[in-house]
């Protein structure tokens, strides 16, 4: 279904490489154009009106109206219409029956309109849109020209490959691949330095830029696991209902009910079944999680991939800006003979390293002097740190560095000023500069220069030692190897640093310095130090990978950068741990050949993109597979979305971090795509399902942790959701069966699941987290359900049951203490619903009238719904948590849960008292004490849970409770001995 | 999500769930060993047999606590309801229908009255006393065999005309139909506060002005104050309700009239929604 990435490069070649392969004049020919005049007006005119704008097709937007209908009816929401579509057909039924309540049922059974409406899952983010570019008109091709004076003018690719390094550009056909080849610079990549002459071959989504995008539009969605769950749950409540209907059709044709009785009796008990209120809960519960994340600054798009998150179990991450800070920083410092570490903390005000000798003082100097970077004005009272500064990235690193020792660099600059100046190129790798010195006694001029390490040692015959020049021997130049190697290693940035004096005599005061003839000496300098920088780890990244570490999730990293930069942040990081080895490594330990080393005795694993583009599928699944830590090293973004999909075999829950264009595919094909608010391109942020507002990797653990927690939570929602449902299905149950008055209506059902027990199920995704959550693995796809058979089974056969026989206690108690003795009750439906009846006689011998049985009737639904209310209290506290004890968790801990409690008996009271006259709702003002016939019930409830999480905390195992019950009250001496069972759990997963 | 999404065929899914249901291999039914099973059967057992008992337990408590003479409330008994004999319901209440000239169509309605009579005749009443005083029968007492309450008599006589026994058709035929009156039961209820309360009939809607010729049985139409209050099933076995009975002389034949009979009597109430509290309505046509 998607294209393999590593083919992206041919699919182009057609026109792409054959234009990389012609020459200029070949190319002028091709397109009519020419290097120096470019396009005639006339032809751009043409050429724009035959191709378009040069620019991106924005992604296809579903019309707002389709939208709106696959949030109407999509999922959960369908069952629901559903169950209106039978409310109207049962409606018909008993129209042409001529049955006059048919009026009454309708308005029972058919969902509210704004139970609906909550479902319409907002979207947290307004669609990102492509940003516009200045320059949309630019006909194809054409041709800006710009004076060059470099020959090999680089670009930044890093939007496109996620190169950090600029690659530098030239005329010369290098690669087949023409993302490899020299003489093509891409759509939305920038010249860095210099300036560049180019015809433009492809304009819009025909340039790579534009095939990526239009790669990313293609991957298609795949189901959330949220969503996979609800559908799950949507089959679970669809099949328990269908079985119960049927199972009472049966009955009641069987009990000689009429046929079309029957019938409405079976749409009647479907219809009860569905918890019309569920998906409001569900949908609001995510949007608090979501509120809640970015305050945490993840940003969620979809609201379902705040579940999403919480199941992952590997993230493939960037690691530029994401782990690290994406600024160089000054990490260590060699002179004189020996290595000091610096400070890369992000908020650095001192240096804690040794700085008395001459040496650092010498080397400070060249430091400060030999350096073009400058902060912009206006930023005095902001931290060092934080300031902006021009320049680019290893000269801002030193410029900082100086600043936070020596402190006010620019003064120091001013005193010594600069006479002449070499700018570094990549040709000479070197920088230089002239200055005046600041001791006005001291006439002469000093050069200052730094550069790639060996190109310094190259020109140096001296070295500094202790403030003493002295001769650069074979073995000095062996020591400044060592270090050279040692800093390399640790996958940093090493600059050699080197200075001279120049004699008065030779270079007066009046001397004119020519850069370009270079009369002044460049060699026999005397080489002062070595300064290394990195880009250091974000210092809240270890923590993070540690917690992601004990929560079972594999972090990945996956980055453009040199293998050794990459496993150095790694390794600090912790992405691979201080114990682990990987295969070189062993082999090196071992000095043996890489090939002999058994492969599964290295945890850790540096994959290079080279070694990668070559493996097959089977081989990348196997390194996943056996190596738990790994790293990803000079990959092309393409190669991403192989990996993302290697992970996905694995039958991960895969979350990718991305910040370029061409990151879009993957994070599409990632369950979860993860933006980078600062750094990320539109097209990313279009493509992810989640923004990370602060590009930061520890806010990805944070969300996990939010994720994870409503998903307990949410189970909690469901299961304190579900049980109610039995006590609103059981009097449909006995009504049939019994022919009892009507115990509970329907329209009292719909007041329950979204009048009073909205609130208290939206509190408990307010819940705290029961124990540490991001100490267990993520859960199973497969096995670790949102509804299992257990909760289910709980809820529904036992909770559920407890709590009908409390509302059939009150029931009963009104009925008697109206004059109907329970004995009474059995059996006269017929008779009671009889409009023709208006003597019925109770246990007493009075005689009531239609009307008044109805109300009587009424006054029992009334007390149903109170009874029920008053054990969902029960319910909502047990359900707080899912094994520990209440006493444990607290009972005050979340405020919400009392909002909840309070809102619920509010509502309640409202309904009963306030609203007890109006006939249609068929409430009525209820005696007091009948509030108080379930509360032992409700107690009872509570007891019962506490007991059965006190088993499950002294059996861990998970067993479920009925098991541990009887093995608990030990029939030993009846039965044989429990414990020879191997096999006795339930479940994987308590409730 | 790859290894989720594939796709089974029908015959594999039916091979997954047989394994389901038993898998040879595991010994497993429906996921469970069949001891397993046995032992949650036996726990569930458990659990509902205690919970019934607890159900009962508790119905028990409650009928400890009811008094077998009379309900603890009368929420809804606060105005007696009213029914008509004979009582044929129409779609909207009661309506009755009946054509002079054709047996049939009254036939039935006699034959009701007839068999609700049936409870008053002399032999039906022969448990219960003559009673005279037209005032409140007060008993505190049990004076009464087997520690019952008195009753006072009602037989179907007092209804002269209307007894079925002068005139077995009830006037059905010359289209003087009998209708008959009862008030339904409530106990301890003192209907009138001291004056026997009486039944009077009135034409309603668009006939609402025109004075109804009407009889009524026993004079005046009224429920003597002997039958009230009633003390209950239990204390009065044999108690039955007075009746009045309305003769209607001149209704013009083949108008649908509606018809309200109200029972006037200070505690008698009437309710917006309740058609048969404290009145009775209905519709009559007398076709010829």
């Amino acid at each position: 279904m998607f294209p393999d990435p590593g083919s992206l490069g041919n699919k182009n070649s057609s026109s792409l490489m054959l234009c990389s392969l012609l020459s200029t004049s070949e190319l002028e020919m091709k397109y009519g154009t020419s290097i120096d005049k470019g396009l005639s007006s006339a032809r751009a005119a043409e050429i724009l009106a035959r191709d378009g704008p040069n620019a991106l097709t924005p992604p296809k937007a579903t019309p707002e109206i389709v939208k709106f209908l696959k949030q109407m009816i999509g999922g959960f929401s369908i069952l629901l219409w559903i169950g209106a579509g039978f409310s109207w057909i049962s409606f018909g039924i008993q129209l042409a029956q001529g049955v006059d309540s048919a009026f009454d049922n309708v308005s029972g059974w058919a969902p509210t309109p704004p139970a609906l409406g909550a479902f319409n899952t907002p979207q947290l983010l307004s669609n990102y849109k492509e940003a516009s570019r200045s320059h949309q008109a630019l006909p194809p091709p054409n041709t800006s020209d710009k004076s060059s004076n470099i020959a090999t003018p680089p670009v930044d690719n890093s939007s496109l490959t996620g190169e950090s390094e600029p690659q530098s550009r030239s005329c010369d056909f290098t690669h087949e691949n023409p993302l490899e080849t020299r003489n093509i610079a891409f759509y939305s990549t920038t010249c860095v330095e210099g300036t560049a002459t180019g015809i433009v071959i492809n304009t819009g989504d025909r340039t790579i830029i534009g095939r990526i995008a239009s790669l990313a539009s293609g991957v298609g969605n795949e189901k959330t696991p949220i969503a996979i769950e609800i559908e799950h749950f949507v089959y679970l409540v669809a099949g328990v209902a269908i079985s119960i209907g049927v199972l009472f059709f049966i009955i009641s044709v069987s009990m000689r009910y009429k046929i079309l009785d029957s019938i409405i009796f079976l749409i009647g008990i479907i219809v009860a079944n569905v918890p019309e209120g569920l998906l409001a809960t569900v949908t609001v519960s995510l949007s608090l999680t979501a509120k809640r994340m970015a305050k945490k600054n993840c940003l969620v798009k979809n609201l379902e991939a705040v579940e999403t998150l919480g199941s992952t179990s590997i993230i493939c991450s960037d690691k530029t800006g994401t782990l690290t800070q994406n600024r160089m920083t000054v990490a260590h410092l060699w002179f004189d003979n020996q290595i000091y570490s610096a400070d890369t903390s992000e908020d650095q005000t001192t240096q804690p390293f040794d700085q008395s000798s001459p040496t650092w003082t010498a080397l400070s100097k060249i430091v400060t002097l030999c350096n073009r970077a400058e902060f912009r004005p206006g930023q005095e009272n902001l931290p060092i740190m934080k300031r902006v500064v021009v320049g680019d990235a290893s000269e801002t690193a030193l410029l900082k560095f100086s600043e936070v020792i020596l402190g006010d660099v620019m003064s120091i600059r001013a005193q010594n000023r600069k006479v002449a100046e070499i700018p570094f190129n990549s040709t000479n790798k070197f920088q230089l500069s002239i200055h005046e010195t600041d001791d006005p006694q001291d006439k002469r001029f000093l050069l200052v220069m730094k550069g790639a390490p060996e190109r310094i040692l190259e020109r140096c015959s001296t070295i500094m030692i202790n403030g003493k020049e002295e001769p650069l021997d074979s073995e000095k130049a062996e020591a400044f190897q060592t270090a050279y190697m040692e800093l390399g290693g640790m996958g940093e940035r090493v600059l050699g640093f080197c200075h001279l004096y120049l004699p008065e005599n030779e270079f007066p005061e009046t001397f004119q310095f020519d850069t370009d003839s270079m009369n002044f000496p460049t060699s026999n300098l005397c080489f002062v130090g070595l300064l290394s920088m990195i880009d250091p780890p974000r210092s809240t990244v270890p923590d993070a990978v540690s917690k992601c570490r004990s929560a079972g999730i594999k972090v990945i990293m996956v980055t453009g950068d040199h293998p050794i930069t990459a496993k150095a942040i790694a390794k600090s990081v912790g992405i691979i741990s201080a114990t682990s080895e990987t295969v070189e490594d062993i082999a090196k330990r071992l000095n043996i050949p890489v090939e002999q080393v058994n492969r599964r005795e290295a945890t850790a694993a540096v994959v290079n993109g080279m070694e990668l583009k070559d493996m097959s599928s089977e081989q990348l699944d196997e390194i996943l597979r056996n190596h738990t830590e790994i790293v990803f090293a000079r990959t092309s973004p393409q190669q991403k979305l192989i990996i993302v999909e290697g992970c996905q075999r694995q039958g991960a829950v895969v979350a990718v971090t991305g910040d370029g264009v061409n990151d879009s595919p993957a994070l599409k094909k990632a369950d979860i795509g993860i933006a980078m608010g600062i750094a990320g391109s539109d097209a990313a942020k279009n493509a992810a399902d989640m923004v990370l507002l602060d590009d930061n990797f520890a806010s990805i653990v944070t969300g996990v942790e939010e994720g994870r927690l409503i998903f307990d939570n949410l189970k909690k929602t469901i299961a304190y959701t579900l049980t109610k449902n039995i006590a609103e299905l059981c009097p449909f149950l006995i009504y049939i069966i019994a022919s009892i008055p009507m115990p509970i209506g329907t329209i009292t059902i719909l007041f329950i699941d979204l009048g009073t027990d909205i609130i208290p199920s939206v509190a408990l995704a307010y819940e705290k987290a029961e124990s540490d959550i991001m100490n267990r693995r993520p859960r199973n796809k497969r096995r670790d359900r949102l509804v299992n058979q257990q909760l289910a089974v709980y809820s529904y056969l036992q909770i559920g049951i407890m709590q009908s026989v409390g509302a059939f206690v009150t029931y009963f108690t009104v009925y008697a203490e109206q004059g109907f003795l329970p004995s009474t009750l059995l059996g006269v439906r017929v008779n009671w619903e009889n409009n023709a009846i208006n003597d019925f006689e109770d246990s007493y011998g009075q005689q009531w009238t239609h009307y008044q049985r109805m109300y009587l009737q009424w006054t029992g639904y009334t007390a149903f719904f109170v009874s029920i209310t008053i054990q969902q209290v029960a319910d909502l506290i047990i359900r707080k948590t899912r094994r520990n004890s209440i006493f444990r968790q607290g009972l005050f801990r979340n405020k919400v849960i009392w909002v909840g409690i309070f809102s619920q008996i509010g509502i309640a009271l409202i309904l009963t008292y306030g609203l007890g006259h109006v006939t249609a709702l068929n409430f009525t003002p209820l005696r007091f004490q009948y509030w108080f016939v379930a509360v032992p019930f409700a107690i009872l409830i509570w007891v019962y849970d506490e007991i059965r999480k006190l088993l499950i905390r002294r059996h861990p195992g998970s067993e479920c409770t009925p098991l541990i019950l009887i093995k608990y009250f030990h029939f030993m001496s009846l039965f044989p001995p429990f414990h020879s069972h191997p096999r006795l759990s339930c479940h994987s997963q308590y409730i | 999500m790859a290894t989720l999404n594939e796709k089974k065929t029908c015959s594999e899914r039916m091979a997954d769930f047989r394994r389901f249901v038993w898998n040879p291999e595991t010994k497993l039914f429906m996921g469970r060993s069949l001891i397993n099973w046995v032992w949650i059967s036996l726990y569930y057992l458990a659990f509902y047999v205690v919970m019934s008992g607890l159900f009962a337990l508790s119905i028990y408590c409650l009928m400890r606590t009811i008094n077998p003479y009379e309900p603890d409330y009368q929420d809804q008994l606060k105005s007696p309801g009213v029914t008509l004999r004979p009582d044929v319901y129409g779609d909207r209440g009661l309506r009755i229908y009946y054509n002079v000239s054709d047996n049939k169509t009254w036939e039935g309605l006699v034959t009701t009255l007839h068999t609700f009579l049936a409870a008053y005749t002399p032999a039906a009443q022969h448990l219960n006393i003559n009673c005279t005083n037209n005032t409140y029968f007060i008993q505190d007492t049990f004076d009464g065999p087997n520690n019952t309450k008195l009753s006072c008599k009602f037989t179907s006589d007092m209804l002269q005309n209307c007894s079925g026994i002068t005139d077995p058709t009830f006037g059905y035929p010359e289209g003087k139909p009998c209708f008959i009156i009862k008030m339904n039961r409530i106990i301890k209820f003192y209907p009138g506060n001291g004056t026997a309360p009486r039944v009077n009939c009135t034409y309603v809607g668009e006939e609402g002005s025109r004075p109804l010729d009407a009889d009524y049985y026993p004079g005046n139409g009224t429920f003597s104050l002997h039958y009230f209050p009633y003390y209950g099933k239990k204390a009065q076995p044999s108690y039955s309700n007075p009746l009045v009975a309305v003769k209607f002389l001149n209704i013009t034949r083949n108008v649908e009239f509606k018809i309200v009979c109200k029972v006037i009597g200070a505690g008698i109430t009437f309710n917006v929604h309740d058609p048969y509290e404290g009145k009775v309505e209905f519709k009559l046509k007398i076709e010829d």
